[in-house]
């Protein structure tokens, strides 16, 4: 061997080593699937993790987490970047719901930043000659809450964060300004909603294409959502509340038609509070409380399948799809007659999850045939007391762990934009009843009753699982069978969340159809049928049943898994 | 070079990939137009907003029925089946095919013709649609669709089988020539 090639050996032998030590520091970013987006796949890392509704959104956690930001920071930095990457399923003009678990303490809090209704409202104000108008429902001003988004996500920030407004929201300016390629998922949200940006965004607003809707492959930027951020980072919140902006938000919708003031918004506040806590065999659940029913009614659904042989019934099928949709028309029947803002209404909580309601409940449902009512249970005293969404998960070097829903309710809300802001109104106030009885029903300064359901799986005392979904009222039941699917089905974490979904619920006392993915297998669903069912076969990956998106973290393993919804955009990045 | 002169043909040969269908409609639609949805898609505010960029008379009406085609000389319909417009109209599919089957068998009779548009694209396919377009298209005298909703065929399939003029169109904006050019 000539002396030229030993001197060479070794330094190939060098770059090869330098070339495995810099490729494991690497960010695992959106790492390359298989061409099957639907094939279950858990994302892993050993310090931190972002799973999130968009890859440029789960990305601009990362970043944060990779640069010494806590989880709050990842956590706040990814919901701005979801305004931008995915302006029609939350944003700065909604609100949500915050769980995070706090390493050092071991304390877990809930943070609150729903929107309000104004004060302007009452109860019948959706209806218009006894009929109820569901245009000023979903449309219109009137429709618009009072966002919390901006709140809340400050509020986390300086008490729980470490970082500044300045410094999370850069990636999402970015994003903004830059713009990123349409995917298939916005094209069709685009094309669905195409009626209501033509009217309150209009012909020329950037959420349309030169007036037409986006197709996969274009580019979408909003420039002036990037100058306003920029103009956020400088001004801080007190501009959106309290000065210009808040002018703009309350002038555009009164031009349609709405009554919020820029007093409504000066008047908003955050609540922090302790979780709902609850469990399932050796879980234990956190989640958020009233008016977010989502957490409570995953809680009354795990209670209740927690009386039967599940396992042995076997994953989707027959009897365990059976039992779980009635059960599910059963806490309908609550959720109508119970649900409301705690602030101004009662909620039996501590009796919608208990044990032995929910044994009651599971007795009360036939294994071979629907009930001929579901009614709502009924409690000795009520306690004095007084929603289209994405979600994400993060999680930090040090175990702080965020999981957060949040939402402009519909997707791309009211598409009303305030003047040079470039972000979308909620239309949260269609997430009040229209029935002025009802307990939830609109009133002054009042949060509408929130389907969305953040929450951290506990196992001997450790955080096992953050998870959470959008989907409207699908929230609830769809993190259940999650749940079930890796308690009792021995799923991986995207397995449990691939996997086929189902929904049912009740109306006044009566049994809506089983909606089922159409990967459901067509004996069950003959199965089903002969119990009575009404079946109802939607896509096989359909995002009506939600875009979930979790971070498990194995005891006693150092590697951490993230698991994101193909029905959605969802990615994780890790590092 | 030989690669890409291969791949060049194949665009050719390939229903609904890549280019524009050369095939246009003669200017034989009248107006004014009776415009509605077969399904309860929102494409159907696609269609308006290139019919008014085009200058014609129309009216729009989502649950048009045959009362609705006294004066009108041409029936456009936008196909697609949408659960959420099927929701939010208080119709099921069985209900909506109804509508439709009377509203076209109505201009049948008035010898109105019938003019369709897919403008979903590819998300705008399933079962329902499919079962509409099936129904549809055979009935129609001149289709435009946006080609990603086309990629199995069968529009072309139908079209060629029933001597329909069949223009394929790249992106929603495309469509806005041949419908102009389509009419009178």
């Amino acid at each position: 061997m000539s002396k030229t090639r030993q001197v060479q050996k070794p330094y190939s032998y060098l770059f090869a080593i330098l070339l495995v030590i810099i490729s494991s520091c690497a960010t695992e970013k959106s790492l390359p699937h298989s061409d099957d987006p639907h094939k279950p796949y858990n994302y892993s890392a050993r310090n931190g993790m972002v799973v999130a509704a968009h890859p440029l959104a789960a990305q601009a956690g990362v970043d944060v987490l990779q640069h010494g930001g806590n989880a709050i920071d990842a956590a706040v930095a990814t919901v701005f970047a979801l305004n931008a990457a995915e302006p029609f399923a939350s944003g700065i003009g909604g609100g949500g719901f915050m769980v995070i678990y706090l390493a050092e303490s071991k304390k877990t809090t809930v943070i609150n930043y729903r929107e309000k209704a104004p004060a302007a409202a009452s109860a019948d104000m959706f209806l218009e000659n006894g009929e109820v108008n569901n245009t000023w429902r979903r449309n219109h001003g009137l429709a618009v809450a009072v966002p919390g988004a901006l709140a809340g996500w400050t509020y986390a920030l300086n008490k729980y964060g470490t970082w500044k407004l300045a410094e999370v929201i850069k990636e999402a300016i970015r994003i903004a300004e830059e713009g990123f390629i349409v995917s298939k998922t916005f094209s069709k949200i685009n094309k669905d909603e195409y009626e209501k940006l033509l009217l309150n965004a209009g012909e020329t607003s950037c959420y349309l294409n030169d007036g037409f809707p986006y197709e996969p492959g274009d580019t979408f930027r909003n420039p002036d959502l990037a100058a306003f951020f920029v103009r956020l980072a400088e001004k801080g919140m007190d501009d959106f509340y309290r000065g210009d902006t808040a002018q703009k938000i309350a002038s555009a919708i009164q031009a349609k038609g709405g009554v919020m003031t820029p007093e409504d918004l000066a008047e908003y506040r955050v609540i922090e509070h302790p979780p709902l806590t609850g469990s399932y065999k050796d879980f234990k659940l956190f989640t958020t409380r009233p008016p977010s029913c989502g957490g409570l009614f995953v809680q009354q659904l795990l209670n209740i399948i927690e009386n039967w042989p599940v396992k042995d019934w076997g994953h989707n099928s027959a009897s365990y799809i059976h039992h779980f949709s009635e059960a599910l028309r059963i806490v309908f029947a609550d959720k109508a007659r119970y649900l409301g803002d705690p602030d101004f209404v009662s909620v039996p909580i501590e009796d919608l999850i208990s044990k032995t309601y929910a044994a009651d409940i599971a007795a009360l449902i036939q294994p071979d045939r629907l009930l001929s009512d579901y009614p709502y249970g009924e409690f000795d005293k009520l306690a004095d007391k007084k929603e289209n969404t994405t979600h994400l998960c993060v999680i930090d070097k040090a175990g702080n762990i965020v999981s957060l829903t949040q939402s402009i309710n519909m997707f791309f809300g009211t598409g009303i934009v305030p003047e040079n802001t470039g972000f979308i109104l909620n239309n949260q106030m269609s997430d009040f009843s229209p029935d002025p009885e009802s307990p939830n029903a609109p009133g002054p300064g009042k949060r509408p009753v929130s389907n969305m359901g953040p929450l951290i799986l506990f196992r001997q005392g450790k955080p096992l699982l953050a998870l959470g979904s959008p989907g409207g009222t699908r929230i609830f039941s769809s993190l259940t069978q999650i749940i079930i699917n890796i308690a009792e089905f021995g799923m991986s974490l995207d397995e449990a969340i691939e996997a086929p979904r189902f929904f049912s619920y009740s109306s006044q006392g009566r049994a809506r159809n089983l909606s089922v993915e159409a990967r459901i297998p067509l004996d069950i669903i003959t199965a089903l049928e002969n119990m009575g069912q009404k079946i109802t076969i939607r896509e096989d990956y359909d995002k009506y049943f939600g875009g979930a998106q979790g971070i498990m973290i194995p005891a006693g393993k150092k590697v951490i898994f993230g698991g994101a919804d193909s029905r959605r955009d969802g990615q994780g990045a890790g590092y | 070079m030989k690669k890409t002169a291969i791949i060049f043909y194949l665009m050719f040969l390939i229903p609904g990939i890549g280019m524009e269908n050369p095939e246009a409609i003669e200017p034989v639609f009248e107006q004014p137009i009776l415009l509605t949805s077969a399904g309860q898609n929102a494409e159907v505010q696609l269609v308006s907003v290139l019919a008014k960029r085009a200058g014609l008379t129309y009216t729009l009406s989502k649950l048009a029925t045959a009362a609705e085609l006294a004066d009108k000389k041409t029936l456009v319909l936008s196909i697609g089946a949408s659960m959420k417009g099927l929701g939010a109209a208080g119709l099921d599919i069985k209900q909506e095919k109804t509508r439709i089957t009377d509203l076209v068998k109505a201009a049948q009779d008035k010898k109105i013709p019938i003019f369709c548009l897919h403008l979903g694209g590819e998300t705008r396919r399933g079962q329902l649609t499919d079962e509409l377009i099936t129904l549809l298209i055979p009935l129609s005298q001149a289709v435009i669709v946006v080609n990603s909703g086309n990629q199995d065929g069968i529009f072309t399939r139908l079209c060629e089988e029933h001597d329909i003029p069949l223009v394929g169109v790249n992106r929603v904006v495309d469509a806005l020539k041949p419908i102009k050019d389509a009419f009178k």
